[in-house]
């Protein structure tokens, strides 16, 4: 056909929707008068865009009634708020709790509240999880839990008694509509959100013992958003849904938080790594160990990657990694990492 | 008409994943971006199907909402966020034509006064029949296959000519050439299978 229509019949929709590049329509008019066919097509190609426009053009309204972006804005943040205001450390937090609750609202339909996510929870179970484990901020916080009752006796190591809870609390959630376990874990967490230690550094500054480990309560924050990110990745990779890490400036303080308890985890003893870890394009560097040694060998990994090994998402031979010099001292560093289990 | 550069999809599709990222993890700023940049397009798609400039602005609303409020509901690796914006944008607006035509027509029977139809325009049968038509085109515009529809809004709302549209979309120009050409003949296949419709027509939309 395009030999005897000079590539016409191709063109004739592009040309109908005046689409076509300029000086790109040169040939159609001329071949329009010689040729009956394309010119009935043309016709009614022209007629269909005359139609998709409505008709007369002399009646179409101009699109200038735009109340501005106060006008448009106003309605999204009733549909979803804006984050709360809190100071610095509180924010990736904030910004991961708004994460999760946008996969939340994803759920229903053939997206269901009991996809398996990770070991033997569905994806209700994994949000009653959360509750369980962002209790012990709110409940240092002075913040009312709901605290099922004990099981275990009393001076059970901080382990088991977290396991017994963390089952407690899934098992009452079970009990509930998945709606009702949403908001319970978004009502504490904007009450985490709400307290004085969230707005103010000075407070956060102070340190407690959650989970075994001792931190300012600003980094429990942090480990509360690495921990709802983590969970927000799970539920995502679950529902088939691709989770953004969180934004690089959010990231680099996860990072740096994890690269300190790894550190402390090896020890000042351990063969120094010098270890860098990649966020947004660029290294963040620090070495790790000994610090009277020559360094032995050097581990790089990206930042999504390192976070996934300790939060025990990845094992350590599946990270990806560029790494030189002593591959002993390298591995020691990615076997530690993931034995943190952070999570 | 407001024109933004013309991307390659391989350039567009990271600046998309960012915004998106920034538009999940609540950053408000990302949000006034998106409606910085797209906000002409989505009223320009709306006003065109609904010929209303507050339902233009209603639909707005509703684009920009839901993008702020289901931020999954967009997914960077399927498509870039300004034709899925306009698909959007072209969808409610269709909606709200439809919801407006079974009014009027409840309306109508009410008053057992078929053919009082009320409209802003000067009113000639043939403008209601072009009117019905257009809507008609715009529901079949709405249920084409997403790789014909991009191709359809980005040369018909976002003003790219057929090659523009093959980069942004990252197909060769032969395929958008094509692709414009199956969805227009498609369209024009729609509008004579019912030559002569207005009243099932509404039905049909409905």
């Amino acid at each position: 056909m395009t030999d005897d229509h000079d590539g016409v019949p191709e063109l004739l929709a592009a040309w109908a929707l005046g689409a076509l590049p300029p000086g790109g329509g040169r040939a159609v008019p001329t071949h329009l008068a010689g040729c009956e066919t394309c010119s009935a097509e043309a016709v009614r190609l022209r007629e269909t865009v005359r139609l998709l426009d409505g008709g007369d053009p002399a009646s179409a309204p101009s699109g200038n009634g735009a109340t501005g972006i106060d006008g448009v804005l106003g309605p999204a943040l009733r549909a979803r708020p804006a984050l709360p205001r809190v100071a610095d450390h509180a924010v990736p937090y904030a910004a991961a709790v708004a994460g999760l609750g946008a996969l939340l609202r994803e759920l229903g339909g053939r997206r269901s509240w009991s996809t398996p996510v990770v070991h033997d929870w569905d994806v209700r179970d994994t949000v009653g999880h959360l509750i369980a484990a962002d209790q012990e901020l709110a409940r240092h916080l002075g913040l009312e839990v709901r605290v099922p009752p004990p099981r275990g006796r009393e001076a059970t190591p901080w382990e088991a008694d977290w396991e017994t809870r963390t089952a407690d609390v899934i098992a009452y959630e079970r009990t509930r509509e998945p709606s009702e376990t949403v908001a319970e874990w978004a009502a504490q967490s904007s009450a985490l959100l709400a307290t004085a230690e969230a707005r103010d550094p000075e407070l956060a500054s102070r340190a407690a013992t959650l989970m075994g480990t001792r931190l300012p309560v600003a980094d429990h924050f942090l480990t509360r958003a690495f921990e709802a990110w983590i969970h927000a990745d799970d539920i995502g990779r679950a529902l088939g849904l691709a989770v953004p890490p969180p934004p690089d400036g959010h990231l680099r303080r996860l990072v740096r938080l994890a690269v300190r308890v790894l550190g402390a985890a090896l020890g000042p003893s351990a063969p120094p790594v010098l270890f860098a870890v990649t966020v947004g394009g660029e290294d963040a560097r620090w070495v790790l160990g000994s610090e009277d040694d020559p360094v032995r060998g050097e581990l790089a990994v990206d930042a999504v990657d390192f976070c996934r090994l300790v939060g025990g998402r990845r094992a350590p031979d599946e990270v990806p990694r560029r790494s030189t010099g002593d591959e002993a001292a390298v591995r020691a560093v990615l076997e530690r990492a993931a034995s943190l289990a952070w999570l | 008409m407001p024109v933004e550069p013309t991307l390659h999809k391989s350039e567009r599709a990271p600046l998309d994943a960012e915004l998106h990222r920034r538009l999940v993890y609540g950053d408000e700023s990302a949000l006034a971006e998106a409606y910085t940049a797209y906000a002409g397009l989505v009223r320009r798609v709306a006003v065109r199907v609904t010929r209303s400039p507050a339902a233009a602005e209603d639909v707005a609303q509703e684009v920009f909402a839901q993008l702020w409020s289901r931020p999954y509901a967009f997914d960077a690796s399927r498509g870039s966020l300004r034709t899925w914006l306009s698909m959007l944008a072209h969808r409610r607006a269709v909606d709200w034509v439809r919801s407006e035509a079974r009014h009027r027509k409840d309306a109508a029977a009410d008053d057992s006064a078929l053919h009082a139809i009320p409209d802003t325009g000067p009113g000639p049968d043939e403008a209601v029949v072009d009117r019905e038509r257009s809507l008609l085109l715009h529901s079949a515009l709405a249920e084409l296959p997403q790789p014909q529809r991009e191709v359809v809004h980005l040369a018909y709302f976002a003003g790219r000519t057929y090659r523009q549209a093959a980069v942004e979309l990252g197909i060769p120009e032969g395929t958008a050439k094509t692709r414009l050409r199956s969805a227009l003949r498609k369209l024009a296949q729609a509008l004579s299978d019912t030559a002569d419709p207005p009243d099932p027509l509404w039905e049909r939309g409905a």
